[in-house]
């Protein structure tokens, strides 16, 4: 910070010199830069200053700009790893390989944002019972809160219920759709502000 | 494929049941062989005998009934054919009614009972007066007045609906089933679920719940007036709406948990039903829902005990489980102060089986449940007989068949039917195998058919 005083201290002894100019008889010849060239050069001085600092200011602000945008793409992403569903097979509440390598990725993001709270909604295809498919939708939700406690997550941070064959995500009788319904789904209830990506 | 038997048969007289199941299994594979339930000893059930034909003579109206007679001679008439146990014969020409009964012409036609009917204004009402003769005997065989209400008025068809029941009653001894509704859960074109009633010959179609959202698994109080019934405020909670005043409140057990169909004990005070996650304790709950206290706990462990329902004494509970694997629940009988479970379904080791759904009947001899044998085969709606012979019976043979509930005669059950034009709400009649759909088209399910609703 001593650099811009420096050049407002020059600025001010060029302006005093420019307001006494004329009225006195004339001092004898300077040897070194006429009072005008030193204005200008402290002139030209000053505004370069300025536009450095403008430059380090935006620069500054780009930068966090851009890390603020790269933290709130991790935390977005993290969310989406969050909420991302998981399937399970036919008449099956036990974690498919594939879903337990998603929910390993959910339980660290869990594990460094102990604000987060998740509702983990169980859901059927539509064979079977009503009843018993919400039993069935329940018992997948319980089998990923589960998998959360068996990582040290607490109980109490996820509520579980089921929709049965209730709220299909794909209509249709084919096993394509009933392969979509078979699934879980993750609804953050708590601190999503907070969550913390890794 | 006639098999001659009844459930009656089996139900009053169980010395008659090993002849007639002898006879059933010595029949040819026939209808059986589609669909390999273990242990169903029977494919349908009909009548051993000709329901006794009934004749309607035209009502006649009085004194400003009138305007209403034929109205109510088509109720009751319907109600009639739906109870299964007449041939009738009604919508007879004016000219057939009249003073004087002429006894040889109804015998000519093939009637073993004459019914007649004058209805009667009373200023704020009508009078019913309705005559069963006897046409063999050549006699009055029954007399009655039934006081109805304004057309317009609320009870109007439950009113011709309990003189329907009595004509029953009159001619066989046992209840009618016509004063009765059933509730279901419809899924609305909004995609949510609401509870909806119905008169039991499907007319009279009415929402009792308002949650825009999902509301499933109505069950009726014994007196009728309140149903209990599961919707979704985030988790799954346990409702009661009481029918006289629309009041609709949600349960509060006091502990955390997902409750899922309810169900009333016959004492009108006790609920028990489903818990499920949300603690660790998971099985059949029963919660005094009168007094709103008294939380206790039947059964435990992670086995998806869900579906209860109360023999008619109050002394055992039937429900469903999944304590053999989720992939084949069965259906348990166990004492209603909790203890051991023991199957009711037809499970054999390696033979898979999922079976659902249960409800005991009235006179607590039967319980149906719905089932199917291998991972992709049709869903039927089966019934054990209780005792120490117990025998199964299958009573459908096309679609799919989902959530029997017993009708207040012990002979019919409402059931989830799937057929190729949709779904809908039908009724079978344990008796004859009779069934017929009562609702047509629409997203229905788990239906529970009330008591006798009296008034």
């Amino acid at each position: 910070m001593t650099h811009p005083r420096l050049l407002l201290t020059a600025l001010a002894a060029s302006l005093v010199l420019v307001a006494c100019g004329g009225d006195p008889p004339p001092p004898p010849a300077p040897t070194g830069p006429t009072a005008e060239e030193l204005a200008e050069m402290a002139r030209q001085d000053s505004i370069r200053a300025a536009e450095a600092a403008a430059r380090e200011a935006a620069a500054r602000a780009d930068s966090i700009r851009r890390a603020e945008a790269d933290a709130a793409a991790r935390m977005q992403a993290a969310r989406s790893t969050l909420e991302e569903m998981v399937f399970f097979d036919y008449d099956e509440a036990t974690l498919r390989p594939d879903a337990e390598r998603l929910l390993r990725q959910k339980a660290e993001i869990l594990r460094n944002s102990p604000a987060v709270r998740i509702r983990i909604e169980g859901h059927a295809d539509e064979r079977g019972s009503t009843e018993y498919n919400i039993a069935l939708g329940n018992a997948r939700a319980e089998a990923v809160r589960q998998f959360f406690t068996s990582f040290g997550l607490d109980a109490s941070r996820f509520a579980i219920t089921s929709y049965g064959e209730e709220r299909p995500l794909a209509q249709g009788s084919t096993e394509s759709a009933w392969a979509r319904n078979r699934r879980v789904e993750f609804v953050i209830t708590a601190g999503a502000d907070q969550i913390n990506p890794m | 494929m006639t098999v001659v038997s009844t459930l009656r048969t089996l139900r009053s007289s169980s010395a008659a049941v090993p002849a007639a199941l002898a006879l059933l299994l010595a029949l040819p594979g026939g209808a059986a062989a589609q669909e390999d339930f273990p242990g169903v000893a029977l494919g349908m059930v009909y009548d051993a005998v000709a329901p006794p034909g009934l004749a309607i003579q035209p009502f006649e109206g009085r004194f400003g009934g009138q305007g209403v007679a034929s109205g109510i001679e088509a109720i009751v008439g319907r109600d009639l054919t739906y109870s299964d146990r007449f041939a009738v014969v009604d919508s007879l020409p004016a000219s057939m009614g009249g003073e004087g009964v002429d006894y040889a012409l109804w015998d000519r036609l093939g009637a073993t009972y004459l019914l007649r009917g004058r209805v009667e204004g009373t200023g704020d009402g009508f009078v019913l007066v309705l005559e069963l003769h006897d046409v063999l005997y050549t006699r009055l065989a029954h007399e009655g007045r039934f006081d109805l209400p304004r057309r317009e008025a609320d009870g109007f068809r439950m009113a011709v609906h309990r003189a329907s029941d009595a004509v029953v009653e009159w001619a066989f001894g046992e209840p009618g089933m016509a004063a009765s509704r059933i509730a279901f859960s419809m899924m609305r074109d909004d995609g949510n679920r609401e509870i909806y009633v119905v008169d039991s010959d499907g007319e009279n179609l009415e929402r009792v719940t308002n949650h825009n959202d999902l509301a499933v698994s109505p069950a009726w109080s014994p007196d009728g007036r309140y149903i209990a019934y599961q919707a979704w405020p985030d988790l799954m909670g346990i409702f009661e709406v009481d029918l006289t005043t629309r009041q609709t409140r949600q349960l509060d057990p006091g502990r955390d948990g997902n409750y899922l169909t309810p169900t009333y004990h016959p004492d009108g005070q006790t609920l028990a039903f489903g818990v499920q996650g949300n603690n660790n304790r998971s099985g059949i709950f029963t919660f005094n829902v009168r007094r709103d206290c008294c939380l206790t706990s039947l059964t435990e462990g992670r086995f998806n005990d869900l579906s209860p329902v109360y023999s008619p004494d109050g002394r055992q509970l039937v429900f469903n489980s999944s304590r053999l694997g989720t992939a084949t629940p069965q259906i348990y009988v166990m004492s209603a102060s909790g203890g051991d479970p023991e199957v009711l379904s037809p499970y054999r080791y390696g033979a898979g089986g999922y079976y659902n759904a249960p409800d005991w009947s009235p006179y607590g001899d039967l319980v149906a449940f719905h089932g199917r044998v291998g991972r992709s085969g049709a869903y039927h709606i089966l019934v054990a007989r209780m005792g120490r012979n117990r025998e199964l019976l299958k009573l459908t043979v096309e679609g799919n068949n989902e959530d029997p509930s017993w009708a207040p005669d012990g002979r019919h059950i409402v059931f989830v039917g799937e057929r190729n034009w949709g779904k809908g709400l039908f009724v079978v009649d344990s008796g004859s195998g009779a069934i017929r759909a009562i609702l047509r088209g629409v997203d229905v399910g788990e239906p529970d058919w009330s008591p006798a609703l009296g008034n």
